[in-house]
């Protein structure tokens, strides 16, 4: 089957698209982080070897908002650098409506950073280069989304933001260094290192399909935003005007 | 069941956080319906405002 992509960075062809799309990624989300948690919470050890109580299942959280936080930097980047190159005005609506899931999930991973660090290492807070990478990760998502309202001509606010997330992406290799350390020693990080591999077989399981989770809601809330998007960007063309959900109920 | 919600003590910890990103992620998606009801209803008003004018130029 021979799929013409251009098609669809037509915003009409791309509206009706993600409205077919949104169901099943709503459910997938439910499901999956649904799946995710039970395994979390049912069929994993009440502590782990290395001393951690049951506070550890806060990372099923914790790592999956983590993750959607860094990844949705990168979908934002390829959405504002396909935006640049090729001119499409769908990618850049992508990419602004990447930025605010992104914030989001940036968010819940620094609340639910601090209520583990409070737990397992007795402070919320801490000036640790994990932490503080990833307050300056929030600081950036903000930093995209104030410049594109504050320009108020869309051609010139999406150029302009594309290229702050493009300089914004240097802080992504930072954050995830900061907690891959190669030399603990040298880094005094507070903060646990990232340890896929020694992680026991469930524990692991049940973060990877929350995190597939959390990518679904993202899917989810990123195309009903595009679509809001698309509308209010198009709202004075015919196609608008002739949708089911303008005509219908458009009383006198 | 009580023992699974006291999660060895650590209950208001992870609970908490369960309880925020449960909050963020139904707000998320209210929010974008609610903005989208707004925008479809000022869509509406638009159209019907200049249904009103065609017709109002027709007449005279």
């Amino acid at each position: 089957m021979k799929i013409n992509w251009f098609k669809y960075a037509a915003p009409m062809n791309f509206y009706s698209l993600a409205g077919k799309m949104i169901p099943f990624f709503w459910i997938a989300a439910v499901v999956f982080t649904a799946i995710g948690l039970y395994i979390g919470f049912f069929k994993t050890p009440d502590a782990i070897d290395n001393g951690m109580k049951q506070y550890y299942r806060i990372i099923f959280v914790h790592v999956a908002a983590s993750w959607m936080a860094m990844w949705l930097y990168g979908v934002m980047v390829f959405w504002a650098l396909i935006g640049v190159i090729f001119n499409t005005r769908i990618s850049y609506m992508l990419a602004s409506a990447t930025s605010i899931t992104g914030t989001l999930m940036t968010i819940i991973a620094l609340i639910s950073g601090a209520i583990w660090g409070k737990t397992s290492w007795g402070t919320w807070w801490d000036w640790d280069p994990k932490l503080t990478t990833f307050l300056i990760l929030l600081f950036v998502y903000i930093g995209y989304i104030a410049l594109q309202s504050a320009i108020e001509d869309t051609r010139r606010s999406d150029k302009a933001s594309a290229l702050l997330a493009l300089v914004g992406l240097a802080i992504v290799p930072v954050i995830y260094y900061a907690v891959n350390c190669p030399d603990p020693n040298q880094c005094a990080s507070l903060h646990q290192e990232s340890s896929l591999k020694r992680i026991e077989p469930n524990i692991l399981t049940a973060m990877l399909v929350t995190t597939l989770g959390f990518w679904m809601y993202s899917f989810a809330t990123i195309l009903m935003r595009t679509k809001n998007i698309i509308l209010q960007r198009e709202r004075k063309t015919n196609w608008v005007a002739n949708l089911p959900e303008v005509i219908a109920g458009g009383k006198k | 069941m009580s023992d699974f919600f006291h999660m060895g003590g650590y209950a208001a910890y992870i609970w908490s956080v369960m309880g925020v990103a449960l909050f963020f992620m139904l707000l998320e998606p209210f929010l974008l319906v609610l903005k989208r009801r707004s925008i479809l209803q000022e869509i509406k008003r638009n159209k019907r405002l200049e249904e009103r004018r065609a017709r109002d130029k027709g007449k005279t």
